[in-house]
């Protein structure tokens, strides 16, 4: 009986695993609203490369990033070379950074936010698929559609603009590779920020 | 009641500086003697309280956490040793699970002066940690600093805090050994203890991160002469383990422990 209990949940855990976003393997397809009322659908985006960032205005590891300017940078940058990038804010109704359409629209307004698309994700659908961990949590699809960069935003976890300047952007670096059509050298790292507050 | 605050500061002054509330903790630099001689070491601890229903985070924050950042900023000549760490707890912040602690802790830490030191000695501290709890997460600093002046042991009301925080602190205990293999998406914990502690009553902490999954308990049961547990790798562990060390408390041992396993 014990065996069977085991053998039982070891299945739905490999069933939950098998369904998360699998670096090299397709990215699950979704479909949203933005914060303007348009639909964006990621079948709908083949032929690009596709950024997703994980956003909460409210968490300081979101605040280092938009405070300095950095992610407004890398949005300007790569949506300049024709990446799509998703900024999605999973976070619940009522929980801290939650956002409906009309304070999406002032907020991203108020943090110049250069993205392409912001999506409200607040029964956390996308997130879930994606296994998005934290905010900021940044993911890379290439042409194809292929999950290619799973993980952190750069390589030092904290909350302090000082160190942008001094860490390995592995976003920026993923997506040069997927606009060559190259091989991501680091395709997964761990993530660093806040919880999504799912 | 007001008399004790108003004599806590004029106390603490010239041992410590004042704790500094920021983000959701104070922190303090506390010394156990208001004097040093020359090359011999002295009892230090920096001591962060944290706001109630909040949580900060140990050298293995788990998922989304953050360790905090020590910068000494030392007189010419002196060293300041490793920083103890007291045994986490484990905990969820919402869907993330991670190591750190509520309330009080004191991390005890060694200063020691050079051979020819002289004169007053100012010992600065910049500390930053991130306290959370399931709604937000904040992070918060300090610049701490404490003054020694050269002269005999002159022990502080501190000094007692840092002595007993130092014996909290997890080190290695005779006949503990660690053995870990690779078993596809598992890693098979091996371990060798002493005949009058018990494993399976241990309390188990990953301290190295990104080696096993930080929300796996390990929990390590009988297998003839030893004890082992099976847990799942972290999913950021890339290739075989290298080196795992855990931190185990309770189970019959003298102390808090370390064992460390090394892939030869």
């Amino acid at each position: 009986m014990k065996t069977l209990i085991t053998s039982a949940i070891a299945g739905i855990v490999a069933l939950a695993a098998a369904h998360a976003a699998e670096v090299g393997k397709p990215a699950p397809d979704f479909s949203a609203k933005d914060a303007k009322g348009s639909t964006v659908s990621l079948s709908d985006l083949k032929g690009k490369v596709v950024v997703l960032e994980w956003n909460n205005f409210g968490c300081p590891f979101v605040k280092k990033h938009y405070g300095s300017g950095n992610m407004q940078k890398l949005q300007e940058t790569y949506t300049g070379k024709g990446v799509v990038w998703l900024t999605v804010n999973s976070a619940a109704t009522g929980k801290e950074g939650f956002l409906d359409a009309a304070a999406a629209l002032s907020k991203t307004s108020e943090e110049k936010w250069k993205g392409s698309h912001y999506l409200i994700d607040g029964d956390g659908k996308i997130g879930k698929a994606y296994g998005a961990k934290t905010t900021p949590h940044m993911f890379v699809i290439d042409k194809e559609g292929k999950l290619v960069y799973n993980g952190a935003i750069d390589s030092k976890a904290t909350p302090k603009a000082d160190d942008i300047a001094s860490s390995e952007n592995y976003v920026s670096a993923a997506a040069d590779a997927a606009l060559a059509g190259k091989a991501v050298t680091t395709a997964k790292t761990e993530p660093y920020g806040c919880g999504v507050k799912y | 009641m007001k008399l004790l605050h108003a004599l806590a500061p004029l106390m603490a002054a010239s041992v410590a500086s004042a704790a500094t509330h920021s983000g959701h903790a104070a922190a303090e630099l506390i010394a156990a003697s208001t004097t040093y001689e020359a090359a011999k070491p002295v009892d230090a601890a920096i001591r962060i309280t944290v706001d109630p229903e909040w949580h900060t985070y140990w050298t293995n924050p788990g998922e989304g956490g953050m360790k905090l950042g020590i910068e000494w900023q030392l007189p010419e000549g002196w060293k300041a040793g490793e920083v103890g760490w007291p045994v986490p707890g484990r905990f969820m912040t919402g869907e993330l699970p991670g190591f750190g602690y509520f309330g009080e802790i004191v991390l005890p830490v060694t200063l020691t002066p050079p051979a020819n030191a002289t004169g007053p000695a100012k010992i600065g501290l910049k500390v930053d940690w991130l306290t959370c709890n399931d709604a937000a997460c904040v992070p918060g600093d300090a610049a701490l600093e404490v003054a020694l002046s050269p002269g005999a042991a002159a022990p502080t009301p501190a000094a007692p805090v840092i002595a007993k925080a130092k014996t909290k602190v997890p080190a290695p205990v005779e006949g503990l050994k660690l053995e870990v293999k690779d078993a596809d998406k598992n890693l098979v914990l091996t371990l060798t203890a002493p005949k009058d502690v018990n494993p399976a009553a241990f309390s188990v902490f990953q301290a190295t991160p990104q080696v096993v999954d930080p929300a796996a308990k390990i929990q390590f049961a009988k297998s003839g002469d030893a004890w082992t547990a099976t847990v799942a790798k972290s999913e950021y562990l890339s290739g075989p383990a290298k080196t795992l060390e855990l931190v185990l408390d309770g189970g019959g041992l003298p102390h808090p422990a370390t064992v460390t396993w090394q892939n030869k």
